[in-house]
């Protein structure tokens, strides 16, 4: 794999290549280039997951027409997929590197700290991060209603779970609109932020994970947005990520085009 | 094109949360958190989601300000420095040494909050020294 990208790079049909390389000990995403090609040997293949999709849509609004590749997975593909349908990509400027096609063996698990172990309180009052959504679906629903609101309160608003996520660009965001949300105050709006963010989820979210990983207060999201998308599937069969046409719930005319996120 | 991820540690509190930045052709764009880091496995809070905004804030303040007949002007360390010395002298000879409070930091090195008490009790001569995580 690496000298496959070594002589793309050489070549010239890559100008840069989006992986990991070892710093102080620690995964960091890294863009190997033609300028430093001796690096690639420090390439690393199962780092954990990072909004790298969102580092490339950075990358060609700051530089458009670049050809470069990412390290990356089926998600990758997916929330690339997204990306390129809301015109925030040019599919023909990225490609996606599947370690999984060139050296499976060198993969492995992804390393993560944070293994989601619930403990009482939460088996008790909330939800078990690692159920799937008919488990839920099949509570009672009260005792459901309470179980996500004990979930919701716990949130810190760090806004973790919208700034991580590799499909949320949009300029203007919902969770910062002065008439949904209010800004600068601590207590979250419950459950009126999440559900907020779970509506614009629906026809966007590819099922990464990365909002759950980065949640301090641990609430289970991926399933809420599982659930959310789960009736998008059902009512509009369009699946995330590998449709080329817009989600149906696009309201604001025909076809869509969202201002390009500016870059600070 | 040059992208750049830049592992750090947060500059906000105490804790000490890994972070990533993001440095685009030379310019802080980004903060991510750093996934590997055994002190925040991967979180952040809202301070350190933003920790990139107040490098590049037009706020910043980058030189001293020293305060004259009511409004700042800028001035270099030295002047500054000399100004605050001259007032802490005068307050300590006029009301005496425990007239004056000392508060530091948790984000400060355990090395700087040392100094910091050992400027309250052996130069001003008080022992009202005192840190952010009580106030």
């Amino acid at each position: 794999m690496r000298e496959q990208i070594r002589s793309w790079l050489e070549s010239g049909e890559m100008d840069a290549f989006l992986g990991f390389k070892e710093v102080e000990g620690h995964p960091i995403p890294h863009l190997f280039s033609k300028a430093n090609l001796a690096e690639l040997e420090g390439l690393i293949v199962n780092a954990p997951r990072y909004p790298l999709e969102t580092l490339v849509a950075e990358m060609l609004q700051s530089q458009p027409g670049m050809k470069l590749g990412v390290l990356g997975d089926e998600t990758t593909r997916r929330a690339l997929n997204v990306l390129s349908i809301w015109n925030q990509v040019s599919p023909e400027s990225v490609r996606v590197i599947d370690p999984d096609q060139f050296a499976p063996e060198e993969k492995g698990a992804r390393k993560v700290f944070r293994v989601s172990e619930p403990g009482p309180v939460k088996l008790e009052r909330g939800i078990d991060n690692r159920l799937g959504v008919d488990a839920i679906q099949a509570l009672d629903g009260d005792d459901r209603v309470r179980r996500w609101m004990y979930e919701f309160q716990k949130c810190i608003k760090c806004y973790g779970c919208r700034n991580i996520c590799p499909v949320c660009f949009c300029k203007e965001c919902s969770l910062e609109h002065q008439d949904l949300i209010s800004t600068g105050t601590v207590l979250t709006e419950v459950p009126i932020f999440h559900l907020v963010r779970a509506v614009h989820m629906a026809g966007r979210c590819i099922d990464c994970g990365m909002c759950e990983q980065a949640c301090p207060a641990d609430i289970p999201l991926r399933l809420l947005y599982r659930k959310v998308n789960s009736i998008v599937m059902e009512l509009f069969d369009y699946e995330n990520g590998l449709s080329s046409d817009q989600p149906p719930l696009s309201v604001l005319g025909e076809k869509v085009v969202l201002e390009l996120k500016p870059i600070h | 094109m040059e992208y750049k991820i830049i592992p750090s540690v947060c500059s906000y509190c105490g804790t000490g949360c890994g972070v990533l930045f993001k440095v685009m052709n030379g310019r802080l764009v980004g903060t991510l958190p750093n996934k590997t880091h055994p002190v925040n496995e991967g979180g952040l809070c809202i301070k350190g989601w933003n920790l990139h905004e107040y490098v590049n804030s037009f706020l910043r303040l980058t030189s001293p300000l020293v305060k004259v007949k009511g409004r700042f002007h800028k001035a270099t360390w030295d002047e500054a420095i000399q100004v605050a010395a001259d007032h802490f002298t005068s307050i300590v000879e006029k009301y005496g040494p425990d007239s004056v409070g000392v508060l530091v930091s948790a984000k400060m090195t355990n090395e700087e909050n040392f100094l910091a008490q050992k400027f309250a009790r052996a130069v001003i001569g008080t022992n009202n020294v005192d840190h952010c995580a009580r106030l």
